[in-house]
C-alpha cells in the first residue's frame, strides 16, 4: 500500500434534506489512508448530518459514499461498524457504561460479538482489556468503576474500544470539547499515532488551533455545502471567514484577538467581595472582588476548581472558608434558591444536564428561573412570559430553523449554539447583580460565541460578570481580567490587555511561580 | 403509518376511542345513552377520579404515590371510628380524615424527600403500614354502627350529613361528582396555570435543572405528596359516607385504578406527562367500559382484565414513537 492509496473513504455529491431545508448539499470529499481531515463550521453547518450519514444513523437523500472501493450504504449503525466506521460522538457518558469496570467497559464490544461463548469470566475479561488498554496508554486501573475515572479517561476507554475495532475509517466529534488543554494534547497524540497506523480519520472541532496542529487539509462546511478546503499550512483568519461568511465583522468587533474590551468607568464599590475563600477544603484562600460592569474570567485546566468556586457563590455546594459580601451585605447562600433571591444567577456546565428541560420551549426555559415575577393573581401570565422571552430571542439573535426562534419553539429544535443564548439571556432577563457562567461556550459556534459575548458587553452594565472556561481565548476579548486557577489555588491574575496565550498558559500549568503551585 | 399519523394517534387515539365506545353502547344497550346512566357512570368514578387526580400530582415531580390506595382505606377506617366509636360528629371526622391523609403524606415526605429512598419503593412501604395500621387500629374487624366493643355496643353512628356526602345530590347530581368536578378544575388550574405546578413540572422534567434554577426541589415534592396525600383522604371520605362503614381493604382497589387512570391520562391529547384533564379521562374510560360491558352482560371477573388491557393500549400510545413531548 502507498501513501498515495485509493481512497478510503470518498463522498460523492451527498444531500441529504429535512422537510424544506437541506441540511447537505452536494458535499463531496475524500479522505486517503492516514490521513487526518479536519471538519470544521459553525452549529448548523452539517457537521452533524454528515457524520450521522457516515455512521449510518440516517441515509442521505442522494449522492454516493464509497468506502474502501464499495458502495457504502449503511442501514443503521451496526452497517456501519461491520464495515469500519467507528464514530466517537460528542457525549462520552453515551459511550460508557456507568456502575461497571474499567475492563467491561472496555470489552463492551465483546459481548455482542460471535463466538465468544455465553458467560464472560473475569480473567478473560482483563486480559483482553489489558491489551485494549495498552493500545491508547490508558493508566486507570482496570477494576475501578468507571464513574471515578475523569472525563478524559473515560473518553480514553470510549476510543480505545473504537480503536480495538480497527477501524478503516475514525470519526471524532468535537472529542476535546470537554477536555482541558493537557488532557486534549493527550488525545491527539492518540489520534496521530492511528493515523501513523493506516486509519483514516475525520475530525470535528470547534477548535481551530487543534485543527491546524493535527491535520492536513480541513473542510470547512456552511449551509450544508463546502464552502472551503484548504491544505496546512492554512490561515486561521481564512479558516474562520469560510466559517463565518457574513458574521465575520461582528466576531471581530466581538473579541479580535488579544484585544481587550472597551474601558469602561467602573464604579468603586465591588458587588461581590470575597475574602478568604476556597475552591477546595485545605486550598490556599483567596480574594475576589467584581464591580459593576466588570467581565472577569477564570481559566484553569479541567478540574482546577472552577466549577467549585463558581458554585460556591450559587450555594450550589457549601461555601468551604471565607466571608463573602453581595452588595455590601453578608451573603452565604445555602441553596440556589437563596443565591436567585439574593440576585445572583448562574449558567451551569453542561447544558443538557444541568438546564434543559426536555419538551419544553423556549419560552418556559426564559422563565423558570424568576417565575415568581410571571405571577399575576396566582397563575402565570402567558402574556408576561412570551414579553421575556421575545426580550432574550431578540437581545441574543437566538435563531431557530429559518430565521428568529419563536418563542413557543421547543428547545430541543434549536442548534447548541441556540440554546446556550436562551440559557444565558434569561438570567441577564432578570437583571441579576451577580452572574456566574461556566463554561458558557463549550459546543457553541463562533458566530453565536460572537452574539453572546457582544450582548453580555452590552446588557450587563450594570451587573459583575464572572465567566469561568477551561478556553482562555475564548475570554480574551471578553473578560476585563483573568483569573487563572491551578489545582484548586489562586496561580495568578492577569489584565485582559496584558494576556497573552504563552502568559496564560504558563500559569495553568502552574509553571511560573505561583503561589501554592511550587512542587 | 407515516409520521403525522402516528402524531394523529398520539393526540386524538383515545379521545376517538372514548367517544366510538359511547357510540357504540348507546346503540347496542339503549339504557346506555341516558342522563341518569351518565350520572351512575360519573357516580362510580368520582372516588376514583379524586385519588387519580391526587396520584397525578405526585407524578408530575417524577415521583409515584403508590399509598394512595392504602390511604384511602385507612382514612375510611379513621371516619368510621371517629364517629361509631368516639361518637363525635360528621365534621370531626372530615377533620380527623384528613389529618390522617397528611400523617400519610408525611411519612412519604419522610421517606423520600428526608431519607432519600427512592419514591416507587418508599411509598410501597408507606402502602404496607397503612394497610397494616388500619387493620390494627380496628383489630382487623369492619366498624359499623351497633358494633359491639370490649362487651359494649359502640356508642355512635354515621351522622346524616356525612352521609349525605357519599349518597346525597344537588338537584340531581351526586355530591361525590361534584367534588370531582370541582377538585379535577382546581389541580388543571393548579398544574397548568400556576407557577407552582411549572415547577412541579420541571423538576420531574429535569430536577437538577429545576434545582439550578433556583427552584426548592425538597419542598416542591413534599408539596406532591401531601396534594396527593389529602386527595386520597378526600376519596376515602366519600368511599366512607357513600358504605356507611369502615370496611376493611376499602381502599385496596382503589390504588390500581386510580394510577391506571393518571397512566391513561398520559395519552389524552399527546401530553406525554402526568395531567388533570387526562386522568380525567381516563376515569371517565374506565367507567365508561365497565358500565357499558356490565349492561352488554359481561361478567363481572373480565372487568380487571379490560382495564389492563385499556392501559397496556395507553401506554403504548403514550411511550412508542415518543420524540415530540407537550411543550410548556
Amino acid at each position: 500500500m502507498s501513501e498515495a492509496a485509493e481512497p478510503v473513504v470518498s463522498v460523492s455529491g451527498l444531500s441529504k434534506r429535512y422537510g424544506a431545508t437541506w441540511a447537505l448539499h452536494d458535499v463531496t470529499l475524500d479522505i486517503h489512508p492516514g490521513e487526518i481531515v479536519g471538519l470544521i463550521g459553525t452549529n448548523g453547518a452539517g457537521k452533524s448530518t454528515l457524520i450521522k450519514v457516515l455512521s449510518g444513523a440516517t441515509q442521505a437523500t442522494s449522492g454516493t459514499v464509497t468506502l474502501a472501493g464499495r458502495t457504502f450504504q449503511p442501514g443503521g449503525p451496526l452497517d456501519a461498524i461491520a464495515a469500519g466506521v467507528q464514530t466517537v460522538h460528542q457525549n462520552i457518558d453515551d459511550g460508557v457504561v456507568f456502575g461497571t469496570t474499567v475492563a467491561e467497559n472496555l470489552t463492551l464490544d465483546s459481548l455482542s460479538r460471535r463466538g465468544s461463548g455465553w458467560f464472560t469470566t473475569r480473567a478473560r475479561t482483563r486480559a483482553e482489556a489489558r491489551e485494549i488498554a495498552a493500545s491508547v496508554r490508558l493508566a486507570a486501573p482496570l477494576d475501578a468503576p468507571v464513574e471515578t475515572l475523569s472525563a478524559s479517561e473515560r473518553q480514553r476507554i470510549v476510543i480505545a474500544r473504537a480503536v480495538s475495532r480497527r477501524p478503516r475509517l475514525l470519526i471524532l466529534d468535537e472529542p476535546t470539547s470537554t477536555l482541558s488543554s493537557v488532557e486534549a494534547d493527550l488525545l491527539l497524540d492518540t489520534v496521530r499515532q492511528m493515523a501513523a497506523a493506516g486509519v483514516a480519520v475525520l475530525y470535528v472541532s470547534h477548535r481551530l488551533a487543534e485543527i491546524e496542529d493535527l491535520c492536513r487539509r480541513v473542510v470547512v462546511l456552511r449551509d450544508g455545502r463546502v464552502r472551503r478546503t484548504l491544505t496546512a499550512p492554512f490561515d486561521r483568519r481564512e479558516v474562520v471567514e469560510a466559517m463565518l461568511g457574513d458574521a465575520w465583522e461582528a466576531l471581530d468587533q466581538g473579541r479580535g484577538d488579544a484585544a481587550a474590551p472597551p474601558k469602561r468607568d467602573l464604579p468603586r464599590v465591588p458587588v461581590l467581595a470575597a475574602a478568604g475563600i476556597r475552591t477546595r477544603p485545605g486550598g490556599e484562600p483567596f480574594d475576589l472582588e467584581v464591580r459593576a460592569g466588570e467581565i472577569v474570567g477564570v481559566t484553569g485546566l479541567v478540574g482546577s476548581g472552577k466549577t467549585e468556586l463558581l458554585e460556591q457563590l450559587y450555594g450550589a455546594r457549601p461555601l468551604s472558608s471565607g466571608e463573602v459580601r453581595l452588595g455590601g451585605l453578608p451573603y452565604r447562600p445555602r441553596d440556589p434558591h437563596a443565591a436567585v433571591a439574593a440576585g445572583v444567577a448562574f449558567a451551569a456546565e453542561e447544558r443538557s444536564a444541568q438546564a434543559i428541560v426536555p419538551g419544553w420551549s423556549v419560552r418556559a426555559h426564559v422563565t423558570l428561573p424568576r417565575l415568581r415575577h410571571h405571577n399575576r393573581a396566582g397563575l402565570l401570565s402567558r402574556r408576561s412570559e412570551r414579553g421575556s422571552a421575545a426580550t432574550v430571542v431578540e437581545r441574543f439573535g437566538v435563531r431557530g430553523p429559518g430565521g428568529p426562534a419563536p418563542v413557543e419553539a421547543p428547545m430541543e429544535t434549536l442548534s447548541g449554539g441556540n440554546q446556550q443564548k436562551v440559557v444565558v439571556g434569561r438570567w441577564l432577563e432578570a437583571s441579576p447583580a451577580l452572574l456566574l457562567l461556566d463554561e458558557p461556550f463549550r459546543g457553541v459556534d463562533v458566530g453565536a460565541r460572537a452574539d453572546i459575548g457582544r450582548t453580555l458587553a452590552q446588557h450587563a452594565a450594570d451587573v459583575a460578570v464572572i465567566v469561568a472556561s477551561s478556553d482562555p481565548q475564548e475570554l480574551l476579548g471578553l473578560a476585563d481580567r483573568i483569573l487563572v486557577l491551578h489545582e484548586g489555588d489562586l496561580a495568578g491574575e492577569i489584565p485582559a490587555a496584558d494576556a497573552t496565550a504563552a502568559r496564560l498558559a504558563a500559569l495553568m500549568s502552574g509553571a511560573s511561580g505561583a503561589p501554592g503551585a511550587a512542587a | 403509518m407515516t409520521a403525522r399519523a402516528v402524531a394523529l394517534v398520539q393526540r386524538y387515539g383515545l379521545v376517538v376511542v372514548l367517544v366510538a365506545m359511547l357510540a357504540v353502547f348507546s346503540l347496542v344497550a339503549p339504557a346506555f345513552g341516558t342522563y341518569g346512566n351518565a350520572l351512575i357512570v360519573l357516580q362510580s368514578v368520582a372516588v376514583v377520579g379524586v385519588v387519580a387526580l391526587g396520584v397525578t400530582v405526585s407524578m408530575t415531580t417524577g415521583g409515584f404515590d403508590l399509598s394512595a390506595g392504602a390511604c384511602v382505606g385507612f382514612v375510611v377506617m379513621v371516619t368510621a371510628l371517629t364517629m361509631v366509636r368516639f361518637n363525635l360528629t360528621g365534621g370531626t371526622a372530615i377533620v380527623a380524615g384528613l389529618i390522617a391523609g397528611l400523617v400519610v403524606a408525611g411519612i412519604n415526605v419522610l421517606l423520600t424527600v428526608v431519607a432519600k429512598v427512592p419514591d416507587l419503593v418508599a411509598t410501597l412501604g408507606t402502602m404496607f403500614l397503612f394497610q397494616g395500621l388500619a387493620l390494627i387500629v380496628t383489630s382487623g374487624q369492619s366498624v359499623s354502627a351497633g358494633m359491639t366493643i370490649g362487651g359494649s355496643p359502640a356508642p355512635g353512628r354515621y351522622t346524616g350529613g356525612f352521609v349525605w356526602l357519599g349518597g346525597g345530590t344537588v338537584g340531581s347530581v351526586p355530591v361525590p361528582v361534584i367534588v370531582f368536578a370541582v377538585l379535577a378544575a382546581t389541580v388543571f388550574v393548579f398544574l397548568n396555570h400556576t407557577r407552582w405546578g411549572r415547577a412541579l413540572y420541571a423538576i420531574g422534567g429535569n430536577a437538577e435543572a429545576a434545582r439550578l434554577a433556583g427552584i426548592r426541589v425538597g419542598r416542591y415534592r413534599a408539596t406532591a405528596y401531601v396534594i396527593s396525600g389529602l386527595c386520597a383522604a378526600v376519596g376515602g371520605i366519600l368511599l366512607s359516607a357513600r358504605l356507611g362503614r369502615g370496611d376493611v381493604g376499602a381502599g385496596d382497589p382503589y390504588l390500581l385504578q386510580s394510577v391506571a387512570a393518571a397512566l391513561i391520562g398520559f395519552a389524552v391529547l399527546g401530553a406525554n406527562r402526568p395531567n388533570a384533564l387526562g386522568t380525567v379521562v381516563g376515569a371517565l374510560f374506565i367507567g365508561v367500559m365497565i358500565n357499558g360491558l356490565t349492561m352488554l352482560n359481561a361478567p363481572y371477573y373480565t372487568q380487571t382484565f379490560v382495564q389492563g388491557a385499556l392501559l397496556v393500549g395507553s401506554l403504548v400510545v403514550s411511550y412508542t414513537g415518543r420524540r415530540e413531548r407537550k411543550t410548556t
